[in-house]
């Protein structure tokens, strides 16, 4: 059989991220299916109250409550993970696909010498072979893999790919006491640093015209800015463009920026990578502007325009002016 | 303090391009691909070089993948790489990301090492596991998505990068495994008398001997690993086209948009 149904919840100043309640919905769906045991896995320190609120999720969640667990550290959860999987014989180990849990789960997966797939949509079981469904080359071509094996599978679910999960009955919290060796803890928890605000909060606007690589020159922001200023709107930007200080950090839409929900959003020469998209696609209206027919901005658009945006924006502007 | 650092890094076929699938469906049309650096080992490319000379010592690029990865071992030789080594690795796709991180570990135990760098994840595979299952591996510490690296009291401090665009800093014991982010740093271009200089360098060749496996069919997995198949993503809702000449499409938008209340009539 499976097995048992491991996942490992996660958490900071206090709160359970999101993406920890998407993951207990694939477990739960996949212990229902298999009849195995699910347990979440909680570490940290004082954290009985995140215990509890998760237990309101019905599953059995595995409270480890240590000093060196009170910050996330690679090593000391991974310690402390390594323990957990050695103590619960799971068959399969669910971890969200986020910094925390890629940082994690592969480390573990390297240290136990364990199979590991990582960013995956969804999860099945096909007899004894877990079955992932993942996204490749920019979200152009969906793949299905499969792995077997007698060890504990590590398997990371990508943000977004799932509901979370919503209240059940039965669940329960278990103190699991593990020893960790402060001895071999070679990384160790400085501090927790946030982006300085001195910019506009992008996240408040009702309006955001955000600007992807396809603006090509850094000379071509001012259109958008025009553009935005026309709609009565703020310009955001995807990744690439404040990698390379075109504008602002606070201006970024996407996983490791902002999670926008604007009234309408333009995307500008925006593929529509997993990291922007899980930052705006919960817009009310998307505008998509590609020269790429296939691109995978398209998808979550509601409405779509493959042109230059360069040529179309100067060519709306003078609609909109006339 | 000089150190030894070993970058990975990893060809991919360039994410822009459209993708066709194979004709036994377990692969995309490889003849006429464009490959190029993965975005992210751009990075850690830099950063290596730039460890190097703040504390001095030495930058070796290591990538395991067939013969055309030359080409992209030429271009970390001139971006300020000393050594560059092929691990002989010739299946052309490699999904398995666990079978080619136990190869790169196996390389990496048989070059000096105090910092191992690689990209947070490859463009093509979009794993971000390479780092952590090679750091599993050689029994080291590590630390993923970093932003920033310096060199403090015999280790290093790094700043790792959390959703929503907080930082965590950590203290990291050396030798160590750092995942490097996008936009860590401003990669620089190679200059063209150390390209020259490149196309000279030796690259050195790994076989599946000098790791001690019989063949790359040999190396030990726990598991059994299988592409079942690829197909192009179905798409979950698809936008309204606006379509005509770039004049009818800002027409028609500018319409839209008025219509939806999002501009002055």
């Amino acid at each position: 059989m499976p097995g048992d149904v491991l996942i490992f919840a996660e958490h900071l100043e206090g709160r359970v991220a999101p993406s920890t309640l998407e993951v207990i919905a694939v477990g739960r769906e996949l212990g229902s299916r298999t009849g195995g045991h699910v347990r979440v896995v909680l570490f940290g320190h004082d954290v009985r109250s995140l215990a509890d609120l998760l237990a309101r999720y019905g599953t059995e969640v595995l409270l480890v409550d240590d000093p060196a667990l009170a910050e996330y550290t690679p090593d000391g959860y991974g310690q402390a993970a390594r323990a957990v999987v050695e103590g619960t014989k799971p068959g399969l180990i669910l971890v969200a696909h986020t910094s925390e849990g890629y940082d994690l789960a592969p480390a573990l997966a390297g240290v136990m010498d364990l199979p590991l797939v990582t960013n995956c949509l969804a999860l099945r079981f096909d007899g004894e072979r877990l079955v992932a469904t993942r996204r490749l080359l920019n979200e152009k071509v969906q793949a299905e893999v499969e792995i077997a094996s007698s060890r504990p599978i590590v398997a990371t679910v990508r943000p977004g790919s799932t509901k979370p999960a919503g209240p059940a009955a039965g669940g329960t919290v278990t103190v699991t006491p593990v020893r960790i060796d402060p001895s071999k803890l070679r990384t160790r928890f400085l501090s927790i640093e946030r982006p300085q605000v001195q910019d506009i909060d992008i996240g408040g606007a009702d309006i955001i015209v955000s600007a992807g690589r396809g603006i090509q020159k850094r000379e071509n922001l001012p259109l958008i800015e025009e553009f935005a200023k026309a709609l009565g709107g703020v310009v955001g930007a995807s990744r690439p463009l404040t990698d390379m200080d075109w504008l602002p950090k606070t201006r970024q839409v996407g996983q490791s920026g902002k999670t926008v929900r604007p009234k309408l959003y333009v995307a500008c020469g925006i593929s529509g990578a997993m990291q922007h998209v899980a930052g705006m696609k919960d817009a009310s209206l998307i505008v998509a502007i590609n020269t790429d027919p296939s691109a995978p901005i398209f998808e979550v658009a509601h409405v779509g325009i493959v042109a230059d945006v360069l040529k179309l924006l100067p060519a709306t502007l003078k609609e909109l002016k006339g | 303090m000089p150190l030894n650092i070993v970058v990975c890094l990893k060809q991919i076929p360039n994410p822009d391009l459209q993708f066709q699938i194979a004709s036994d469906g377990k692969d995309i049309k490889r003849d006429a691909l464009n490959y190029k650096l993965n975005g992210a080992d751009e990075y850690a490319l830099e950063e290596a070089v730039r460890l190097k000379e703040k504390s001095g010592g030495r930058v070796v690029g290591l990538t395991a993948g067939p013969k055309r990865t030359d080409q992209m071992l030429r271009e970390a030789l001139a971006k300020g790489a000393d050594e560059v080594v092929r691990i002989a690795f010739d299946e052309p796709a490699a999904y398995d990301v666990g079978k080619v991180s136990r190869i790169l570990a196996a390389a990496i135990r048989t070059i000096p090492h105090d910092v191992v760098l690689t990209g947070v994840q490859s463009d093509d595979l979009v794993n971000s596991a390479t780092g952590g299952l090679v750091a599993g591996f050689l029994g080291l510490p590590h630390a993923s998505v970093v932003t920033r690296v310096e060199v403090k009291g015999g280790g290093l401090e790094v700043a790792c990068e959390l959703e929503g665009g907080l930082q965590r800093l950590y203290s990291i014991a050396l030798p160590a495994v750092l995942t490097i982010q996008f936009g860590a740093n401003t990669p620089r271009y190679a200059p063209l008398p150390a390209i020259m200089k490149a196309a000279r360098q030796p690259i050195k060749e790994l076989s599946p001997a000098a790791l001690g496996f019989a063949s790359w069919d040999a190396v030990p997995l726990p598991y059994a690993f299988a592409v079942r198949g690829l197909s192009p993503p179905a798409a979950k809702g698809h936008a309204e086209m606006i379509t005509g000449t770039v004049d009818e499409q800002a027409k028609k938008l500018a319409q839209f948009l008025r219509d939806k209340g999002f501009a002055r009539r």
